[in-house]
């Protein structure tokens, strides 16, 4: 009984006007998505290469000189994912690269140089289209779906048999989701075809699992709209009605929840910018390195006073001995008190935008295309957890390169009590080849999906209880 | 000659809505095979009502229907196996054709291995036009798709048939072919209730004819009481007469 609705309601779908045009718009618009995004993606990571080589010629030429001068900065590039194909997520949102120096990182542009203002209402992807045109066309398809019957009186046709009001159910929402995934699938198939000959590395590594269970959450999501469409037309004597309530609905989910969600974040933790976190570490530096310059000098003059010219630089005498180890503690407590306080300040402000963006996407689950849009950019690379990896990376890198390349330089600024300045330089040598790379190690699936477990519970939730509902309401619907 | 059990049985059936309106009061009726029983009144008067209490679109507010002595209330299911319905508008999937929607129906109605010449055997039956077989229902006429609604009724070949109002909108001469089914299906041992605004038609087929007003039966006449009334006049007597008190 339940194979024969199903059967009837594919079937009905199919022969409807509505499907040629819905699989018309899936295998036009995805595989031209991924298309295009592919040749962007290949467009970047050709600009990326060439960033690596000019950073890493930058760094083999580094002049120990320059590094005394604290002329030198360091870049860590970011590669992009080649899962931004599917979704773009954040990607073009990360800053392009991270600079190192002596005094911590700072953050690069962004990569969306290029942004159009048409580029902020979301990027064309595979996800995009998911979310944006094919939640809307499941809700249309679902929007009939009882009411609909009703109106037609199909439904008092089909109940006049002695069938199960929960097998109809069952098996109209099967069978019309049937007729959305084929298409859907269909063009998913032939995005990736047209991916091949640009040579898109669909069987490297862990792709062809990134790529399936993304498919099957983009099922899950369509699935989804699919039954909050049948929810909304059990509700519904009228299919008119239904139609309104589905687009309400719709606007809603894509347009309304996620954008509140973020400015109610905002408003709940309020995060300082960029530029305020710049400012105030910069003055930290500057505040640090006056007092420990002044405390040099003071010492400096006590030590060396009244002795003759040269005695300074004569590592032999016992001025030297005396100011040496007194030098070298000063600047050993100013650079672990810097390296203290400027994290501090770094990890403040990472925490206080990690709180805002959590919120904001806890708010957001409120809605299940925002779910959706963070696991599968996070499958595929491009979400929060690939800006997590990012920092971590960047963080890792800084320790890093402070131990092998930033304290082999000792940079003495000296602020004697006569007001004159003074500045001594000593240096180890370092070999820049053996510098460490900076590598951003991209969080693996299993890291995606558990950082995306309350996404996936919203979706069980956004599956479970609109049919709930719907079984419920049709269970008592009036079919006269 | 034994007087079989009723296929279809009201007993004592009551309807009130939840707006208040009592739509059925008390409805005793029985339907035997080989029966046409023919249910007139006005609008309102408590036809559909008493056929979509037999087909369980709605509970009774007492009384119980049977159908082949089971409670339609208790066991719907089982009941419904038992019953086919066709609407004064036989509403089908306009895109399927009229095999696949007589193919659709079967199945439902626990036909679901009938070949394809069995399906044109039925619409051969009921008069359907060969060439309209396999053709979308969409661009049926009215009376093309009362047609093929009988022809539903009959592939579930159950005993008891509910029409309401069917033969409404049709042409004289489709109302007379669908006539001609009725009396064929009659002849084969169906238990047929039929609503009806049509009192000429009720009296040439119904066995018996009960005239419901304000959700009472009236009035009820065998075929061989009306051979001697006027069942015109009885009916509009009955529709001039003062409202029923409750």
């Amino acid at each position: 009984m339940l194979k024969t609705i199903v059967k009837k309601e594919l079937l009905e779908n199919i022969f409807s006007y509505r499907f040629p045009l819905f699989a018309l718009i899936c295998v036009i618009l995805i595989p031209l998505g991924m298309f295009v995004n592919n040749a962007q993606y290949a467009k970047r990571l050709k600009d990326y290469n060439e960033q690596v080589r000019l950073a890493d010629e930058a760094q083999s030429g580094l002049k120990i000189q320059d590094l005394m001068a604290g002329r030198v900065t360091i870049k860590g590039f970011r590669p992009p994912s080649q899962l931004s194909v599917f979704a773009q997520g954040l990607e073009n949102a990360f800053p392009a690269y991270y600079q190192f120096a002596q005094d911590g990182f700072s953050q690069g542009e962004s990569s969306s140089g290029d942004a159009t203002l048409t580029s902020t209402q979301g990027k064309f992807d595979f996800v995009f289209l998911i979310q944006m045109v094919i939640s809307l066309v499941g809700l249309l398809f679902a929007s009939d779906m009882i009411s609909g019957e009703k109106e037609s009186g199909t439904l008092r046709a089909m109940l006049s048999n002695s069938l199960p009001r929960d097998a109809i159910l069952v098996g109209k929402i099967a069978g019309g989701y049937l007729a959305l995934l084929a298409p859907f699938f269909v063009a998913l198939v032939m995005g990736v075809l047209l991916l091949l000959p640009g040579g898109f590395p669909i069987f490297a590594g862990d792709i062809p699992a990134r790529i399936a269970v993304m498919a099957a959450a983009a099922a899950l999501f369509i699935l989804i709209y699919y039954v909050i469409g049948t929810m909304v037309s059990a509700m519904s004597a009228k299919a008119r009605t239904s139609l309104v309530a589905i687009l309400l609905i719709w606007t809603g989910f894509q347009l309304v929840i996620p954008k509140l969600s973020d400015m109610a974040a905002a408003l709940i933790y309020p995060v300082r910018t960029d530029t305020q976190v710049s400012l105030e570490k910069s003055l930290l530096v500057n505040t640090l390195e006056t007092e420990s310059a002044k405390e040099l000098g003071r010492q400096y003059d006590q030590i060396f006073a009244g002795t003759k010219s040269g005695t300074a630089d004569d590592a032999n005498s016992p001025e030297r001995k005396k100011w040496d180890p007194i030098r070298d503690d000063l600047q050993l407590r100013t650079r672990e008190k810097k390296a203290a306080q400027l994290a501090a300040i770094d990890e403040t402000f990472l925490a206080q935008q990690r709180r805002q963006r959590n919120l904001a996407a806890t708010l957001s689950l409120i809605s299940p295309s925002s779910a959706f849009g963070r696991l599968a950019a996070d499958i595929c690379g491009t979400g929060d957890l690939a800006r997590t990896k990012y920092i971590e990376a960047v963080r890792s890198h800084q320790k890093a390169l402070d131990n092998e390349l930033f304290s082999k330089v000792k940079r003495t600024l000296m602020m004697h009590d006569n007001g004159r300045t003074t500045m001594m330089f000593s240096a180890q040598p370092v070999d820049p080849k053996t510098l460490p790379k900076f590598v951003v190690a991209p969080a693996t699936l299993g890291e995606a999906l558990k950082a995306n477990t309350s996404s996936l519970l919203a979706l069980l939730f956004w599956l479970i209880a609109p049919f709930g509902i719907a079984y419920v309401r049709f269970l008592k619907y009036d079919v006269r | 000659m034994t007087n079989p059990n009723p296929i279809l049985k009201a007993d004592d059936l009551s309807k009130r809505y939840e707006d208040g309106v009592l739509a059925l009061d008390h409805l005793n009726l029985e339907v035997r095979p080989g029966e046409v029983y023919c249910l007139l009144g006005a609008n309102g008067a408590g036809k559909t009502t008493t056929i979509n209490l037999f087909l369980n679109f709605i509970p009774p507010t007492t009384g119980t229907c049977y159908i082949q002595g089971i409670d339609v209330n208790k066991d719907p299911l089982e009941a419904k196996k038992h019953v086919a319905f066709v609407s004064e508008n036989v509403m089908l999937y306009g895109n399927f054709t009229a095999r696949q929607n007589l193919d659709f129906f079967a199945k439902l109605g626990g036909k679901p291995n009938l070949t394809k010449e069995q399906y044109y055997q039925v619409m051969r039956r009921v008069s359907l036009q060969e060439k309209a077989f396999e053709q979308r229902v969409k661009t049926y006429s009215k009376g093309m798709r009362q047609k093929l609604g009988i022809s539903i009724a009959i592939i579930k070949d159950a005993s008891g048939i509910l029409l309401d109002e069917p033969t409404s909108g049709l042409d004289p001469k489709a109302a007379e072919e669908f006539q001609e089914i009725l009396a064929e299906l009659k002849g084969e041992g169906k238990a047929i209730l039929m609503s009806t605004h049509d009192i000429f038609r009720a009296k040439d087929i119904g066995d018996r004819v009960g005239i419901m007003k304000e959700g009472r039966l009236v009035m009820e006449r065998t075929r061989e009481e009306l051979q001697y009334e006027d069942l015109v006049k009885i009916y509009i007597d009955y529709m001039k007469s003062e409202p029923l008190t409750a």
